[in-house]
């Protein structure tokens, strides 16, 4: 066990160290931020000041050494564009992000959870098939769209909603007078944008809970369930559902992560101030240091997750847990 | 046939029974998503022949029209034309004109074109690409898969946006750099189904007798494994389809998709917007119900793919 | 004799009470400067400086995203959208208000040298920072001397010494004739005359001040949350008023119909940037009002046009673009009718622009222009690529409909704002290729000699016209010392600008801003917010009115 959770560690440690390389060249492959911020007229030593108060004047070699050394004493930088450090920034807009996200998983398994068992359950029948264009069709309209016409009926004519950004609570780290309260205040601001991207994302929730039921329902083990004559209902709720669920949540955390930084469209639709918001516009404005520290952060968190996940799966399978 | 060598057997076995399956193959076929996708790959390589009208210029206008609208006899065209059903439309552009007056129906039609071609070379390029890195994993293991894997799951994490930015202002915006996103960040899905399947397939039988054979890993890549593999590939590729659409539609949004004038579905949506707002709904929801029906019907039709390929499901 | 006397009396009554009506007329303060003193055109500001409550709370919404580096007015860029937040935390000594280019701020008198090497300012009695510490010349100095942002090196380069008399007046003495100082030190166009207390700043250091800004301006900092929101509150010891509102919201709303259905909703009383497709539903919403706000000319670049093989080398072709393009009809269907239709490409609010009858809107003539493109050997026409404005899309195809009826067939290359202006910034290099249009529009304050050292000259990295008749021209105007002649100069550079085509005007453009109905007052008398003269923003701050929260 020792060495499986060692050997995770080490992929861990090379993926993201691949990850900081990779996004460190990418993103100066984008453009050239001191021209974005300087704007026509601007002198050449207002040019150069700039140049070298964001680093940009040294050689290449010598700003990947400075950044990944800064990154290993969890430092990433002063923003160009807001001028603030990134860890700040982006730890303030980090807890909108996962409020959206959570709700937003939270609907896509009510959407999908119990539409994808029915739809398992009468396999090919019109139940089926209903369940699927439910789900699917919230993966088959683009989320601005959704959003849109959200806000058009519910927050324009109806005037049920409002429709512009979280509402005024906030998250503060050093006050966790602050914490839960957070979480389930402002619901109204947060009922559409949830609602829209949670739609998108419960037709994955379908998939993965029918084709989960659909192995569980088709393995001997439920045959000898059957056999011993427990009622169909039975063997649905106790067994079958049990057993399925795993796929789903161990999807459903990496989902979540997935929200996170894939819901920009949503976010600049409602103007929700979340990270996918800030990467936008760092990259708009070849903001290099929050582009990295962004990427960075959502990949140490996909990381984290993945190694862990890794090691509940090896303490799980008796095979490893019981190795050297 | 002549002599059958031995490390060729099982393939050509699997070729005549493929055959003969080929036509029990579509029993069950999902009709209406399959009579839609096929529509539209019509409608999209035809599109410069049916077409009422042209896809970037306004539709010429009568004086009347002309009357109608601005009071004057001469106009350069007549914006904001509503479906023919509604007060003030007309048969000959049917679905309505745009801000430019340029007639919706043709623009729908070039633009099934565009939107088929990004989707479709940009998820095969992916593919192809997933698939020979995840193979390649697989079957070679060792470092090979070390590397591949670890390239792999460090670049799931990167966001799309992060190339559409990058290459839109490295090569200036255009429909191929869409098609290069969708292959650049979508090849990382397929690599992990892919070696996975490929760890499977490398402990069956007749693999294992084509090793013993001697016959070059080269060789029993391209004959034994990637043939098999086909079919987890063909579902993971029928269902990215259907995202890669969307992924369009949302880049035009955010204003590094498709450029202007270029109909493009997802950009009629994103430009439409605010005529959605203003009540002239038609403009953006005809784009999105064509957005809509491709990706339902690749998504229901990758659905019954996977469960028509998948041995154990077959006979439900 | 008491006949004399009384005469004599007379005549010395009113000797001295003409003297003291001379001295009543220029104010209880005599000249800083010694000598002969150069004409400036520096008015008090006019608005309503009653002091009340401050009450009610207002939404703006910006078209983009958030700048906390804009709060620290010490290293000022060169984007006149900082200015927003100039207004409301900082003060400036002179800057643009209702109704002057250059009105009185901090200070109440500024004097600059007739031989223009120097320039002296006297503060206002009484004046605070946020803290309450007092506004003095050594924060004029301080902030002078230690600025870094745009046109930083102009301004260290020519100071020779800073005198200080006393706590409220201030010398600037220069190396050389700096005719341009007055312009350039007018808040609306560099940051150095925005005042930034010294004892505050040396105290927090940059990041702290940038985190938590004071300035002598009327509103404080409450608090911000970067990038998406910034709260501001009423300093009610603002020297010239108590301002009417007492909170003010700032949020960053990037899209414009999440701005329209945030009024709609009544989540937003002020949003900029509200032009194209949305303008009838504003118009028609009996609950918003708007200002068409007119901030520049649009006008079409030719990149490279004097390069060999470029085909917008031949006058004849910018002429017929300039005649293809249909602008009433243009300005009718993009912005409903309100935009006008421009000669030139500098606004008329700057000080020696052309307009009127000097120069008349360019007439549209599709024949006229068919016709000289086949005098330039192109009657079929060419491909071309076509750089519109971010966001204006729309716009940029309606002008290429236009264009192809001459033949000129244009693919739009489509960037987002930051990376625009970033081209634009670098002028020829921006645009490789020898074949490109692109579409600008520059509201820059500092008169039109800002707009024409910016565009139109060899020097400027941004320029993208280099021609040695308006290089001779603009050098006397550097070498010169005198204002009229200077004009005359401007205004020739203009003229030929416009008459060989280098740059094509279109439409004057209205950057329509709509409020909600919480705004005071009631109606279209709401306008008067948007009365400062060259402000592509509603300022000051202090006077907005809005209805007090429920």
């Amino acid at each position: 066990m020792k060495k499986y959770v060692l050997v995770r560690a080490l992929y861990s440690v090379v993926t993201l160290w691949l990850l900081v390389t990779i996004i460190f060249g990418l993103v100066r492959l984008t453009g050239d931020p001191v021209a974005m911020k300087a704007e026509a007229g601007a002198d050449a030593a207002y040019v150069a000041q700039l140049k070298s108060d964001w680093g940009l004047d040294r050689p290449l070699h010598w700003q990947y050494l400075g950044f990944v050394g800064r990154l290993l004493r969890g430092d990433f930088g002063h923003s160009f564009e807001k001028s603030l450090p990134v860890r700040d920034i982006y730890f303030e807009r980090l807890p909108n992000s996962l409020k959206l996200g959570f709700a937003a998983f939270v609907i896509s398994v009510v959407l999908g959870v119990p539409l994808g068992m029915l739809s398992a359950l009468k396999v090919n029948s019109g139940w089926d098939n209903a369940g699927k264009m439910v789900a699917l069709l919230g993966l088959s309209m683009p989320g601005f769209f959704v959003g849109l016409v959200l806000i058009i009926v519910f927050g324009i004519n109806l005037g049920w909603l409002p429709v512009l950004g979280k509402g005024p609570s906030t998250f503060v780290w050093s006050m966790p007078s602050t914490w839960m309260p957070f979480w389930f205040r402002d619901w109204a601001y947060l009922a559409m944008p949830a609602f829209a991207l949670g739609w998108y994302f419960s037709g994955a929730m379908l998939r993965i809970t029918r084709s989960g039921m659909l192995d569980v329902l088709g393995s001997d083990y439920i045959k000898l369930v059957r056999l011993k004559g427990v009622p169909e209902r039975m063997v649905v709720a106790k067994h079958a559902l049990k057993n399925s669920m795993i796929p789903v949540l161990t999807f459903a955390g990496l989902n979540l992560l997935i929200m996170v930084n894939v819901a920009v469209v949503i976010e600049v639709i409602f103007n929700w101030p979340g990270v996918g918001q800030l990467l936008y516009d760092a990259l708009s404005n070849r903001d290099f240091p929050m582009v990295q520290g962004v990427v960075l952060m959502s990949g140490l968190m996909i990381v984290v997750l993945n190694f862990t996940i890794d090691v509940l799966y090896g303490y799980v399978d008796p095979r490893i847990r019981l190795s050297r | 046939m002549a002599t059958i060598p031995i490390g060729a057997g099982p393939t050509i076995t699997a070729q005549r029974v493929a055959r003969r399956r080929y036509r029990v193959f579509f029993r069950n076929a999902p009709i209406v998503p399959l009579l839609i996708v096929t529509v539209l790959a019509l409608v999209a390589v035809l599109a410069p022949v049916i077409a009422p009208h042209g896809k970037l210029d306004p539709v010429k206008p009568t004086q009347d029209r002309c009357l109608a609208k601005y009071g004057t006899a001469d106009c350069p065209y007549v914006d904001n034309v509503p479906p023919f059903w509604a007060h003030g439309g007309t048969l000959d552009t049917p679905l309505g004109t745009d801000f430019l007056g340029r007639d919706v129906l043709s623009r729908l039609m070039y633009g099934a074109s565009i939107s088929l071609v990004v989707a479709l070379t940009g998820t095969l390029f992916a593919g192809a690409i997933g698939t020979v890195l995840g193979v390649l994993a697989g079957y070679m293991g060792k470092w090979w898969d070390q590397i591949i894997m670890r390239i792999t799951d460090a670049w799931l994490t990167l966001p799309s946006l992060v190339f559409a930015i990058l290459l839109s202002s490295v090569r200036g915006p255009g429909l191929w750099n869409v098609v290069l996103i969708l292959a650049l960040v979508f090849w990382s899905r397929y690599s992990r189904a892919v070696r996975a399947e490929v760890l499977a397939i490398r402990e069956r039988e007749f693999v294992k007798l084509a090793e013993i054979n001697g016959i070059g890993k080269l060789t029993i890549i391209w004959r034994h494994i990637i043939p098999n593999v086909m079919n987890t590939v063909m579902v993971l590729f029928s269902l990215q389809v259907g995202v890669a659409v969307i992924i369009e539609a949302s880049l035009s949004f955010l204003g590094v998709g498709v450029p202007p004038p270029e109909p493009s579905w997802g950009l009629m949506m994103a430009q439409e917007r605010e005529s959605l707002m203003e009540g002239r709904w038609w403009l953006a929801v005809f784009p999105g119900a064509c957005i809509t029906m491709l990706v339902l019907s690749a998504n229901m039709l990758g659905d019954w793919l996977r469960v028509r390929l998948d041995p154990q499901l077959r006979n439900r | 004799m008491i006949k004399g006397l009384l005469a004599l009396i007379a005549v010395v009554g009113l000797a001295l009470m003409s003297c003291g009506e001379a001295a009543a007329q220029k104010g209880t303060a005599p000249a800083i400067l010694a000598g002969p003193l150069a004409k400036l055109d520096i008015k008090p500001a006019q608005i309503d400086t009653a002091r009340g409550t401050p009450k009610g709370t207002l939404t703006v919404a910006m078209h983009f995203a958030l700048d906390p580096g804009w709060l620290d007015v010490l290293e000022h860029s060169y984007a006149v959208t900082q200015q927003m937040y100039d207004y409301l935390v900082h003060d400036a000594m002179i800057k643009p208000m209702p109704y002057g280019y250059v009105t009185y701020g901090l200070a109440e008198q500024a004097e600059l040298a007739a031989d223009f090497r120097r320039a002296a300012f006297r503060l206002r009695p009484g004046l605070k920072f946020h803290d309450g510490q007092p506004v003095t010349a050594a924060d004029v100095k301080w902030t002078y001397e230690n600025f870094k942002g745009a046109y930083a090196k102009v301004f260290h380069d020519k100071l020779e010494y800073v005198q200080i008399p006393d706590d409220r007046t201030i010398v600037f003495h220069f190396k050389e004739p700096f005719i341009d100082f007055m312009d350039l030190y007018n808040g609306g166009v560099s940051g150095i005359g925005w005042i930034v207390p010294k004892h505050y700043y040396e105290k927090v250091g940059r990041d702290g001040f940038k985190a938590r800004p004071i300035g002598a301006g009327p509103y404080k900092l409450v608090s911000q949350q970067a990038g998406v929101q910034m709260v501001f509150e009423a300093f009610e010891d603002y020297w010239r008023r108590s301002p009417a509102t007492k909170t003010i919201v700032v949020k960053g709303v990037r899209d414009l119909t999440a701005r329209m259905a945030g009024l709609q909703t009544g989540e937003l009383d002020l949003a900029f940037g509200m032009t194209g497709k949305l303008m009838p539903r504003l118009m028609a919403d009996a609950n918003l009002r708007w200002d068409p706000n007119f901030t520049g000319p649009w006008w079409l670049i030719f990149p490279g046009y004097n390069e060999s093989g470029n085909p917008f080398r031949d006058k004849r072709v910018r002429q017929a673009i300039s005649l293809a393009i249909n602008r009433s009809f243009l300005v009718k269907q993009e912005t409903q009718g309100i935009g006008k239709p421009w000669g030139n490409w500098i606004s008329p609010e700057n000080r020696d622009a052309l307009q009127g009858a000097e120069a008349p809107v360019p007439e549209y003539n599709v024949e006229k222009a068919k016709q000289l493109m086949a005098q330039a050997g192109v009657p079929d026409g060419f491909e071309f690529e076509y750089v519109p404005f971010p966001p204006y899309f729309d716009m940029g195809e309606r002008i290429l409909t236009d264009l192809r009826a001459i033949g000129l067939r244009g693919k739009m290359q489509t960037l987002e704002g930051p990376a625009f202006r970033a081209k634009i910034g670098q002028g020829r290099k921006g645009f490789p290729g020898n074949r490109t249009i692109a579409q600008n529009i520059d509201p820059r304050a500092g008169g039109a000699k800002a707009n024409v050292a910016v565009y139109a000259v060899c020097g400027s990295s941004a320029s993208f016209v280099c021609e040695p008749q308006i290089e001779a021209l603009w050098t006397k105007h550097q070498a010169s010392l005198d204002q009229q002649e200077r004009e005359r100069l401007i205004k020739a550079i203009q003229r030929i600008l416009l008459d060989e085509y280098y740059f094509v005007p279109i439409y004057w453009n209205p950057f329509v801003h709509a409020v909600g109905p919480r705004v005071l007052p009631e109606g279209r008398a709401v306008s008067r917010y948007w009365d400062t003269l060259n402000a592509p923003y509603p300022w000051p701050w202090e006077i907005w009115e809005v209805k007090a929260d429920r």
